[in-house]
């Protein structure tokens, strides 16, 4: 069975909002019914967060509206395991944390923000108890490859070499300037061997990337897995780019310390000092258009938000699907929302409490201090197999994943001293057949089983406390992510660069007045790397005459004057 | 790596530390708020212990509606919304009554219920205080909350405290002298006809503060329960709402918070609190804090002193004080149902229909004796109660039907059911004993729910939480005794006395270290009035000095020549 895509699974909007009375005597003041304000960012994610700090600290009156209770998004630290434990339910670690501009610009890190990055990056267990481990350090990568096989080893550090600077150079920066037209892309990528190689990986699939890089199935399982794990089809062309910059992040992955919504308190303390508004439970129900420019956003409970500008953090089927009318969506816009493909897989987690830190037994204790562990593959078809079924909308025959444990590197997660918290997560159709209800205990006790094999402790000591969050519970958590996707939409080459989320909206600009996007679905992309809101953020000053107080950081800058002006 | 140095360092961003960081950052002064938990707002929560549900842990309703703390920090900029309850509470009996007593929206449905189960309680006097109208019931709220106690040492007569004074001012026909004395039951036994009602009455002051038999608490009971009806509402969304906007208003003035940063030692010299050590596991570099004008410690008094402080510091005999403060009063076990069906008690849905559906139901509410009965198991026998129906009442709370922000639309969360049990400290099972007990006592309380209300059995319940006590110390570092109020609310540690008489102006025997914790004057509840009553204190001592913003309680006495001296607390020997 095909999974079912577009916009079938989306329920019409909630506007529930509880009987309750009209207090007759006046007992408090609260936020007014009608406001105004310069701009007004719908969805406090990790983009919405971001593009509001820049924008309150250009001297725009900026207010942020979050359905939830706690603001974030992705970038959440809830006690999900309760009482006393806490978990980063979506990003539990940042890919973009050497590159991402706001970090720098707001100087979060002198500010309280610290992220763990530690050289154990990524382990993968085999079945005979063999094991490999991806270190930040390249030659403690090579000598576990090596493991395996010499030519591996010496070709990955040659490999290396490349896409480092492939990534450095072109991939990363890319990032944070709009997407370029794919005429002038390849004319301008054309123009260095960089830019070829980057042409040139992009026609490949993921398989073929690996194939051609790697000898030992092995490693190739592993490099192939931490290629696609989130979100590439490991058989599709046109996002091979891509790989480079996920191998290469797969070994820069770094640990919010203290969880990761501390990076989402980081920012909303900006947006505060800055004069700027947050505010919670404040589910937007409608966008206000005056004359074909959007002037406003209302709120589920009747109040009215007048701003200039209004960005969009929420994916094109809700934006112009759910909260515009259809006489106020332009054609190309309603097409999107129409035909919007959703992530082609979500996630499954078991999450974990432990007395004691999990010890996986295998040929290497590094594997422990691993940010990440994967395990349930021996070889490239075990990983085919496992992205195949998820795209297919089935559950897995032979069962995969991989596992962390998150106070290996951030122990004020667990509120008893010493006990440890952990997750286990796979990859997961949004509506298997036969439904969550029953499956997902079962899934459950099966990736658990597996883990247990490689961590004897968990069979013998004991999970104290256990929880599991589904592709279903991931979207009534947070609802932008329909059907589970966390990225807000699928990655494929009709729906990434200048294509995300349409050719007609230009740096964050969309083709109704006032109203900008400034989330995952737009370019370039998920995955808290920073992108869409900065990007945004930057057309609103433009537009508003803000002061445009921050400059691009030189790697930046260098990129856009090479491929981009 | 340059010195933290801040004007003023608050341990805990709980409800008070945060609300204390909110005015002296409005001050102007610089402030470091150090939260050892990944968000702050301490029993502000509001936890989705399963995605898209959410459960009140602790605070649950808005106590706090007339406190001064919202005007002055215009708690509105920062996203302060209500939602209004038509219905605030209503009792249901084992034999089978089942009455929506409505609230101060709706008067109209307690008077519908009075006439059918006990007209001879319509119009008497138990009930006058709820006609009491919003000027009255605030003077009478801030004269017994959100008023400083008077200097250590000063005499006043009972009858002149400032809650006789406005109680005799409005209510001068009520007034008698022995008032001043009595229980809540003396008062309740004296004006109320309807056993049930009596329960209710009681039942929720016990559960504000000041339980019915405690001698001389009659106005802070029923003062507990009138905060509960006050605003007869909670924040949009729940407490955390709340919490958040007392937060966003810290930091838009400029405070520091910091999560993730336990404090391990408040560092005294010359016994003067200079500033604090963080735990090495602390999300920060420098693990040394410095506060050059004041520390205020958000955490209980007895962590404040004994860990905090350390017994290095301070002698024998007022550590032995500290350790004899009384634990007894609001150690919850903390139960969370979420079901499809809201509870029809004894299948009288017409009773209950969802728009006025009672946000609280007190049962069983048959005979004070029951809940005479839990208190005995919880306080004399110092064990949890006795798992049958005459030794529990509960307190079983809803608010989706006013607010659906709390859960998908289909579903309904009872949250929170309180049961109350001994302090985790006085168990004689020991600490951990109501722990082992969890799966137990939650089944009783289940069955119990089930014969009140016949749907709540089978696949009604989708899922169950639990916090108890043992636990809300754990998750609470400040919530000592996992006790929402901390210290019992007995006229021994109230007011002047609470938590010892000199400590009571918030002061403490280390110069430049002051109180901010429940444990201190009025207590819980979340209303700001421990940061309040101490924002008097530190003008006083020079550490504050606020705008035109701010007005002082109009019962405020300050210290300076009296009978008892210049009104500084005793000092503790060895602390110098």
């Amino acid at each position: 069975m095909i999974a079912p895509r577009g916009t079938a699974g989306l329920q019409p909007p909630s506007v529930r909002n509880g009987h309750g009375v009209h207090a007759s005597e006046h007992i408090l003041d609260e936020f007014p019914m009608t406001s105004t304000y310069d701009v007004a960012v719908i969805g406090a994610g990790p983009n919405g967060l971001m593009a509001a700090a820049y924008l309150a600290r250009a001297g725009l009156n900026t207010v942020v509206v979050e359905r939830r209770q706690e603001i974030g998004g992705g970038l959440s630290t809830e006690e999900c395991l309760f009482p006393g434990y806490y978990t980063n339910p979506h990003a539990f670690y940042h890919m973009m944390v050497d590159y991402m501009p706001v970090l720098r610009d707001f100087d979060l890190t002198g500010h309280g923000l610290y992220f763990v990055k530690p050289n154990a990056q990524c382990g993968a267990l085999f079945s005979d108890g063999s094991s490999l481990l991806l270190c930040n350090q390249i030659e403690d990568t090579k000598d576990s490859i090596a493991k395996f096989s010499q030519a591996d080893a010496l070709g990955f550090g040659r490999i290396m070499r490349t896409w480092r600077k492939l990534v450095a150079e072109v991939v990363a920066p890319g990032t944070y300037v709009p997407a370029l037209s794919p005429l002038d892309m390849i004319e301008r990528f054309e123009a260095t061997s960089m830019g070829r190689e980057v042409l040139r990986l992009s026609e490949m699939s993921p398989v073929e990337i690996v194939e051609e890089v790697f000898g030992d199935d092995r490693v190739r399982a592993l490099m192939l897995y931490v290629a696609c794990m989130w979100g590439l089809d490991p058989h599709e062309s046109g996002l091979g780019f891509m790989v480079p910059l996920m191998i290469d992040r797969a070994m820069n992955k770094a640990q919010c310390y203290g969880g990761s919504h501390k990076l989402a308190g980081s920012l909303s303390r900006e947006i505060l000092r800055a004069g700027g508004t947050v505010i919670d439970n404040a589910e937007v129900v409608r966008i206000l258009v005056e004359g074909g420019r959007a002037r406003g956003v209302e709120l589920f409970d009747g109040r009215v938000i007048e701003a200039r500008a209004v960005l969009s953090s929420l994916p094109p089927p809700l934006t112009f699907g759910r909260l515009m009318d259809a006489g106020e969506v332009p054609g190309e816009m309603a097409e999107v929302a129409e035909s919007w493909d959703w992530d082609k897989w979500s996630f499954f987690t078991v999450s974990a409490v432990t007395e004691v830190a999990p010890h996986y037994e295998c040929d290497d204790p590094w594997v422990d201090d691993a940010l990440m562990v994967v395990m349930g593959f021996d070889s490239t078809n075990d990983v085919l197999a496992h992205f195949a079924a998820a795209i297919n909308g089935e559950l897995p025959e032979r069962v995969g994943g991989h596992a962390t444990v998150e106070t290996r590197y951030d122990p004020t997660l667990a509120r008893v001293p010493g006990h440890q918290v952990s997750f286990f997560q796979t990859h997961a159709p949004y509506a298997p057949e036969g439904g969550w209800d029953s499956q997902a205990p079962e899934l459950a006790n099966r990736l658990c089983g597996l883990w247990a094999r490689h961590c004897p402790s968990l069979a013998t000591q004991g999970i104290v406390m256990r929880s599991i969050e589904t592709p279903v519970d991931i979207e009534r958590r947070v609802s932008s992510m329909v059907r589970g996707s966390i990225k807000h939409g699928d990655y494929h080459p009709l729906q990434m660069g200048v294509f995300r989320p349409h050719d007609s909206c230009t740096a964050g600009r969309s083709p109704v007045g006032g109203l900008y996007l400034c989330g995952a679905s737009s370019y370039p992309g998920g995955l808290v790397i920073g992108g869409p809101g900065y990007i945004a953020a930057a057309s609103v000053v433009e537009d508003l005459d803000g002061d445009r107080w921050w400059e691009l950081p030189a790697y930046v800058k260098r990129y856009a004057e090479q491929y981009a002006t | 790596m340059p010195d933290e140095r801040y004007d003023v360092v608050v341990i805990g961003g709980g409800h008070n530390g945060s609300t204390i960081a909110a005015y002296l950052a409005k001050c102007g002064l610089s402030v470091c708020v150090l939260e050892s938990r990944p968000e702050c707002g301490g029993g502000q929560e509001n936890t989705e212990v399963r995605p898209g549900f959410r459960i009140d842990p602790h605070a649950t309703y808005l106590y706090g509606g007339a406190a001064p703390g919202f005007e002055q920090l215009e708690l509105w900029k920062y996203g302060m919304r209500m939602v209004y309850y038509s219905s605030m509470a209503g009792l249901a009996t084992l034999d089978g009554v089942a009455a929506n007593l409505g609230g101060r929206w709706r008067p109209d449905l307690g008077d519908e219920a009075m006439r059918r189960y006990s007209p001879a309680d319509l119009d008497g006097p138990g009930r006058v205080i709820d006609q009491l109208g919003e000027q009255a019931s605030r003077e009478l709220l801030r004269a017994l909350f959100w008023t400083p106690p008077h200097p250590v040492g000063m005499e006043v007569d009972p009858v002149d405290m400032p809650w006789w004074q406005v109680f005799r001012k409005y209510l001068p026909h009520l007034f008698f002298d022995e008032l001043t004395e009595m229980s809540y039951v003396d008062f309740l036994d004296n004006f109320v006809h309807w056993d049930p009602l009596k329960v209710v009455a009681g039942f929720g002051a016990w559960y504000c503060g000041a339980h019915p038999d405690w001698e001389g608490m009659m106005l802070q009971s029923l003062g507990g329960t009138m905060l509960y009806t006050y605003a007869s509402g909670a924040p949009r969304g729940g407490m955390h709402t709340y919490a958040h906007a007392i937060i966003r208003c810290a930091i838009a003035h400029g405070a520091r918070v910091m999560t993730n940063a336990p404090v391990e030692e408040i560092i005294v010299t010359n016994g003067r609190a200079v500033g604090v050590r963080l735990s090495d596991e602390a999300a920060f570099p420098e693990k040394t804090i410095w506060a050059d004008k004041a520390v205020i410690s958000g955490v209980d008094v007895k962590q404040t002193f004994a860990k905090l402080v350390g017994r290095r510091h301070l002698d024998p005999s007022f550590l032995q004080r500290i350790d004899d403060i009384s634990l007894k009063g609001g150690s919850l076990f903390v139960m969370s149902v979420i079901c499809r069906e809201l509870p029809r008690y004894h299948g009288r849905e017409e009773f209950f229909p969802e728009e006025v559906y009672p946000s609280c139901v007190i049962a069983p509410a048959d005979s004070f004796d029951f809940f005479r009965e839990q208190t005995r198991d919880a306080y004399s026998h110092r064990r949890s109660p006795a798992l049958s129906p005459e030794h529990l009442t509960m307190m079983i709370c809803t608010h989706d039907p006013y607010d659906s922000t709390r859960c998908p639309e289909g579903y309904h969360v009872l949250s929170p059911i309180y049961l109350e049990m001994p302090p985790p400290q006085y168990d004689v099972s020991g600490p951990e004993g109501v722990n082992h007990q969890k799966e137990e006592i939650t089944r009783a309380a289940l069955e119990l729910l089930g014969r009140l209300a016949p749907n709540m059995v089978g696949e009604n319940i989708v899922d169950v939480f639990v916090n108890t006590p043992y636990d809300s110390e754990f998750r609470n570092a400040g919530m000592v005794g996992g006790n929402w109020y901390a210290i019992r609310h007995s006229a021994d540690q109230w007011f002047s006395n609470r938590p010892l008489p000199e400590l009571s102006r918030y002061r403490t025997p280390v110069d430049g270290l002051y109180l901010c914790n429940q444990t201190s004057h009025p207590g819980g509840l979340c209303l700001m009035a421990v940061p309040y009553n101490l924002m008097h204190i530190l003008i006083d001592d020079g550490v504050a000095e606020p705008g035109n913003w701010w007005y002082p309680s109009p019962f405020y006495v300050p210290d300076g020549p009296s009978p008892s001296g210049n009104g500084r607390p005793l000092v503790a020997e060895g602390s110098r």
